[in-house]
């Protein structure tokens, strides 16, 4: 069911040694080597996980069904202060198993890619060392056992994406954008620290075991003396004092913990830095961007579910803005023309359903998205380096154009992931790509719980529908803009930005920069047509397992569902068991298709009507162009509001009042001193001093022994 | 009784070390090539006398008994005054009295393991008066162990206000362009603040007739006691310590002398100043005003965590528009003690573990930055932050170095800032929320800071023609940063091997509260 210990420890631990040995030895063993080591350990790391994901979905019972099944390999003594108790670990259990699978593969495919990709880079030992860091760290973020050792990973990753997003240090806009990322991230952070802060206050641990198991045996009153709640009274009614409020506990912490998963899921506010991430390499983006990273804030929701199934409001928060996001990145989607920041947007948009599948109670449809997106937009992404690697750093969909004879396999690949985004299938069979199953689902369960008043499930339920509807739209504008049409005009390099140069680009001058786009080396094909295969078949295989009748089973009290949650059966039709109307089965399809064929009609049949339409912009589009103006904002109010008031605190608060009240306002005293000491300065102010010494010893001497003898 | 007067042995090492290299320069040769020749020896014995008192410093710790409670390797002597008792020995009185617990063993570590690298650090950078600037350091040394050794509150404020001098000479001497400014507003700052702490400790003394510490710990919250919550003269007392330790560790509002004193002093003071002088505030705290003011210490325990959140707020933004590097990091300093007296004041185990942590954790990563900025003042005598810039391509050792140091900085798990920070906030949020919300504030401003800086100087293109000829790291400083690496990660892996070693001497001052919180 579950790999040999030492198995184990190799998938998480040995992709850090090899970061570290790549990273540090660089110079000794070059670059081939540190390539070397880093992919075939990665690589086999993502062979055994993805070995032990198939044996544990399909190898039998785990435990009785009631108990968390979990098997914890403890590492070594942390911090150990008191209650104050975090180990290093590493966590086995269903959602581990399923983080791990995603990681290593994704990532093992993303460093052989990144052969090609990367291939005259001068700096490709420092850039696979990076690859292999995120992945230990993210690995490190889904098996800790407590809290602490999440915020480990969760910071770890922060700190790898920051490295890759500026990569090409030399890159102004790179440079921006990873302070960017990090710094958002921290917002979120703030949130999530002090959300584990209150977790240490409520439960008196930050272990994950004892702390869950407290919130559903209903026994924290006992490790809690600071909250005095009758008895018979459920967890959902616990209090604390928080910034002078009374609140409810797991509410607070359900909050603050989410305001952590917002920043690194890009939810909405906190999305400012996803779109700008994409100044890092192709490979970063599809690996840290859109397949592992930035789901990490749907994992953490869905692994403290017991949390949340007590925290009504924090999970109608969650909701709220996983549905908001999904809508808003989807309609920003529609008008971008840089093929990174469509797909970006897009990811955004799908960490919105997985978020508010969550905030209903559907973690397992939330995970089941988490899984086959990570397939599907790692795809996309791969493919569409491969197109921005073919057509020489071009990024501007605008100048591409009927590139689909020169790249089939590509654009195969391409065609594959966007059917799999879009989630085409037939409602009702097991005919369907992964994104059917998985966004399907969602959907469903956010009707589902609709019905049952659920909050913001409904609202949930129409912004999903929409944005499917958009993300069809946009998916397929994508593929007419880059692959089909005529070929943009042939000098496109000539006038393309200096931000899409590169420095592998800038340092290999006779590369062939003229030329017809090329398909892509092998190193780079087989990525595609493996996460092909996860792509089309991921929801098909593990649809059972996550959602459908065996997620119980598979889920082994991972995922906790209160006794009033029963959103997962609910969500069939009166036939099977569940709720839903016959037509919530077909809508994702209708709308799709709708999509499908707006897109088609203004990017393929009539092609350039889409451009004709943004150039006539109006508000709308424009706003959508814009991203809603979110950057601009956030300019004006933070950006410059922490400036100004860093210069206040400096230039009023400690050089006129601080200052000017202490030290300088006794500036004759402090001129009469500096006269002395400028007088001085010529090496007497050492005697000087040990005169004040000497004098300072024998007066406190006289005081003391008059006062000793006094007594 | 200390068998073999170990700590005396340790603390007066390195003086006398001093003495003999200012005695003994004369017979150095004093013609033209000889002022070399006489920099080599100075630094050769610096380095040899410092590396050896704290090789005299592991003997200590090899001695040490964590998991024993109260104080080892103590050495006690009669000094002024006091009384003999039937048998004839002196009690009472002033008394030179010398021991470790925990926490000062692990000062005394981080004093003793700082001093060596800062002379290896200034080998080439400092060219004058090297025989003194050299004796300056070691009679610095031998004054901070004295502060953390110290088991008498006359001795300890001797040893206190005595380590004042050589910091004043060193920055006064050996400091940049306002050196003269610098070290005077250092000088009457911190003189000022030590004044009330004289009166208190006298008063202490008149009235409980002895100024040994373990015995005023026990003496003091009875004899001032507080009666019904008034305020009384245990308040003041602890205001007048306050004043002192106040201004050491720096807190805001009384911390403008650091960042003046940081910009002018050579890099080597920059890095004993922030890493041991700016402790003895944080061990003040935690020797004298919470085992002997507990009362007191709760009564303004709001006052602390307004003053230390602020300290976290207003350094961060200030330190994010700061325009020279040494500033910049001397205000991310003030943001850092922050927690430290968060921590402290929280009364908790998290929270007092977590501060002492952070005290040593910070003497590490800051010193490493002053270090870091020295290595391009070295270079280029500048530490304008636009003056430099895409420093990466001609230094990537570097620029890796100053990236760790950097996120070590930030607070990034893994790395010994984020342990100190984190324990201290989970101590303060039980005592309140509001104070951990507030100095959560300063994890996202340090990023902001501090990324702000290294994009500046090392990320981007380097356009300045003058940075065309600059070199990487040199072997002595590669030698000097490796340990200081070691420690950063060292301590933010396994933690625990600080913790095991503070947690008997926290414990008692914990025992101080226990009746007095819920």
């Amino acid at each position: 069911m579950i790999l040999p210990e030492p198995l184990i420890l190799f998938i998480v631990l040995a992709p850090g040694l090899v970061a570290a040995i790549a990273g540090c030895f660089q110079r000794f063993i070059g670059d081939k080597v540190a390539m070397i080591i880093t992919t075939a350990t990665v690589g086999t790391a993502g062979v055994l996980s993805l070995f032990q994901l198939f044996g544990y979905a399909f190898g039998g019972h785990h435990g009785d069904g009631h108990h968390h099944f979990q098997h914890v390999i403890h590492l070594a003594r942390w911090i150990d202060v008191g209650q104050f108790q975090a180990n290093w670990a590493i966590r086995v259990d269903a959602m581990s198993i399923v983080m791990m699978a995603v990681i290593t593969s994704v990532s093992g495919l993303v460093h052989l890619y990144s052969w090609g990709y990367m291939s005259d880079d001068p700096h490709r030992a420092r850039f696979f060392a990076y690859l292999s860091l995120f992945t230990f760290a993210m690995l490190m973020l889904v098996t800790g056992d407590n809290l602490i050792q999440i915020f480990f990973g969760w910071e770890g990753v922060g700190l790898a994406s920051y490295l890759l997003i500026g990569f090409w240090f030399h890159k102004d806009s790179a440079n921006s954008a990873s302070i960017k990322a990090f710094v958002t991230n921290r917002v979120g952070d703030f949130g999530l620290a002090l959300g584990i802060m209150a977790v240490f206050f409520v439960f008196g641990t930050v272990e994950l075991e004892p702390m869950l198991e407290a919130i559903k045996e209903n026994t924290f009153e006992h490790v809690a003396p600071i909250m005095a709640f009758a008895e018979g009274v459920g967890p959902r009614e616990a209090a604390i004092e928080f910034l002078g409020m009374r609140l409810y506990a797991l509410e607070v912490i359900g909050f603050l913990l989410f305001i952590g998963a917002m920043g690194k899921s890009a939810q909405f506010f906190l999305h400012v830095w996803l779109p700008d991430a994409m100044e890092g390499p192709t490979p970063v983006s599809a690996l840290i961007h859109a397949a592992t990273m930035v789901t990490a804030g749907v994992y953490l929701v869905c692994l403290l579910s017991p949390v949340y199934e007590f925290a009504p409001v924090a999970s109608g928060f969650i909701a709220f803005i996983g549905a908001i996001t999904a809508l808003y990145a989807a309609t920003v989607g529609m008008a971008q023309n840089d093929i990174k920041r469509v797909i970006a947007y897009s990811t955004c948009s799908q960490l919105g359903y997985m978020f508010f599948a969550a905030g209903i109670g559907a973690y397992q449809a939330a995970m089941f998205h988490l899984f086959t997106h990570a397939f599907f937009k790692a795809l996309l992404f791969l493919g569409a380096g491969s197109v921005i690697h073919g057509m020489h750093h071009e990024q501007d969909m605008r100048k591409m154009g009927g590139v689909a004879p020169y790249m089939k396999i590509t654009y195969a690949a391409m065609l594959i992931g966007t059917i799999a985004i879009i989630g085409l299938g037939v409602p009702h069979t097991q005919f369907g790509f992964a994104g059917f199953f998985s966004k399907d689902a969602i959907i469903e369960t956010a009707f589902a719980a609709g019905i049952k008043g659920v909050s913001f499930a409904q609202m949930a339920f129409w912004f999903g529908i929409i944005a499917a509807l958009l993300t069809s739209f946009y998916s397929w504008r994508l593929i007419y803009m880059t692959f089909h049409g005529p070929m943009a005009e042939a000098d496109h390099h000539d006038d393309h930005h200096e931000e899409d140069e590169h420095a592998g680009h800038a340092a290999d001058g006779h590369h062939d920069h003229g030329g017809k786009p090329h398909e892509s080396p092998i190193v780079m094909l087989v990525p595609l047509i493996v996460l092909s295969i996860g792509a089309v078949f991921a929801g098909f295989f593990f649809y059972d397992s996550f959602v459908g009748h065996h997620q119980a089973d598979f889920w082994s009290g991972a995922i906790y569902a209160a006794s009033d949650n029963t959103v997962l059966a609910d969500k069939y039709d009166h036939h099977h068991g569940g709720i839903n109307p016959g037509w919530v089965f077909y809508a994702p399809l209708v709308v799709t298709i709708i999509g499908f064929l707006i897109a088609t009609f203004t990017y393929l049949f009539n092609r350039g009507l889409g451009a004709r339409i943004a150039a006539k912009g109006g508000p709308l589009h424009s706003m959508f162009a814009n991203k809603w103006y979110f950057d601009e904002l956030y300019q004006a109010t933070f950006v410059n509001g922490t400036k100004k008031l860093g210069d206040f605190f400096w230039k009023v608060g400690d050089k006129k009042i601080i200052d000017g009240l202490g030290p300088d306002g006794l500036s004759g005293l402090a001129r009469w001193g500096a006269a002395r000491l400028s007088a001085m300065h010529t090496g007497y102010l050492y005697h000087y001093a040990f005169v004040i010494l000497g004098a300072a010893a024998v007066f406190g001497a006289v005081i003391l022994i008059n006062v000793t003898g006094a007594n | 009784m200390g068998e073999f007067a170990l700590l005396s042995i340790i603390i007066f090492f390195p003086a006398l070390g001093a003495l003999l290299l200012l005695a003994l320069r004369k017979f150095v040769v004093s013609d033209a090539e000889g002022v070399e020749s006489e920099a080599r020896i100075a630094f050769m014995t610096g380095l040899f006398v410092s590396a050896a008192t704290f090789f005299l410093s592991l003997i200590a710790l090899a001695y040490f008994q964590p998991a024993q409670e109260g104080f080892q390797l103590v050495e006690d002597f009669a000094w002024f005054g006091g009384q003999a008792d039937d048998a004839g020995n002196i009690v009472g009185g002033i008394r030179y009295k010398l021991g470790l617990d925990g926490m000062s063993l692990l000062l005394v570590l981080l004093t003793t393991f700082l001093t060596p690298l800062c002379f290896l650090a200034s080998w080439g950078s400092i060219k004058h008066r090297v025989t003194e600037y050299v004796a300056a350091f070691l009679f610095l040394e031998t004054l901070m162990l004295g502060v953390f050794c110290a088991l008498d509150m006359m001795l300890f404020y001797v040893f206190f206000e005595a380590g004042l001098i050589p910091m004043f000479i060193i920055i006064g001497i050996w400091g940049g362009a306002e050196r003269v400014y610098a070290s005077f507003k250092f000088f009457l700052y911190t003189l000022l603040g030590s004044l009330f702490m004289l009166l208190a400790v006298i008063a202490m003394y008149l009235q409980a007739g002895t100024s040994d510490i373990v015995e005023l710990q026990t003496v003091i919250p009875q004899i001032f006691a507080v009666e019904d919550g008034k305020f009384g003269v245990q308040h003041l007392l602890w205001l007048a310590f306050f004043a002192s330790f106040a201004v050491k560790l720096p807190m805001w509002p009384v911390h403008t002398w650091l960042p003046d004193a940081h910009v002018q002093a050579p890099t080597a003071g920059s890095v004993i100043l922030a890493g041991v002088l700016l402790k003895m505030g944080g061990y003040g705290f935690l020797r004298f005003s919470l085992p002997m003011f507990p009362e007191a210490s709760l009564y303004f325990q709001p006052m602390v965590f307004a003053m230390s959140v602020i300290a976290i707020v207003y350094a961060s933004l200030v330190a994010f528009r700061q325009t020279d590097m040494k500033k910049l990091i001397a205000y991310s300093s003030v943001a850092h003690m922050g927690f430290v007296t968060l921590g402290i004041f929280s009364f908790t185990e998290t929270g007092i573990q977590g501060a002492i942590f952070q005290m040593l954790s910070h003497g590490v990563i800051s010193g490493a930055l002053f270090l870091v900025v020295g290595v391009i003042y070295d270079r280029m005598h500048t530490r304008e932050i636009a003056f430099y810039g895409g420093l990466v391509t001609k230094m990537p050792v570097y620029a890796a170095v100053f990236m760790l140091f950097t996120m070590a900085n930030v607070g990034l798990p893994g790395t010994s800032g984020f342990i100190g920070e984190i324990l201290t906030m989970v101590g303060s949020f039980q005592a309140s929320s509001w104070a951990a919300a507030g100095a959560a504030l300063g994890v996202i401003f340090s990023a902001v800071y501090m990324l702000t800086l290294y994009r500046r100087t090392v990320f981007g293109v380097m356009t300045n023609e003058k940075l065309d000829g600059i070199k990487d790291l040199t072997r002595t400083e590669a030698i000097v940063f490796a340990p200081l690496i070691i420690a950063t990660i060292v301590l933010g892996v396994f933690p625990a091997l600080i913790f095991d070693i503070t947690e008997t001497s926290v414990a008692p001052i914990l025992a101080a509260f226990s009746g007095l919180i819920g």
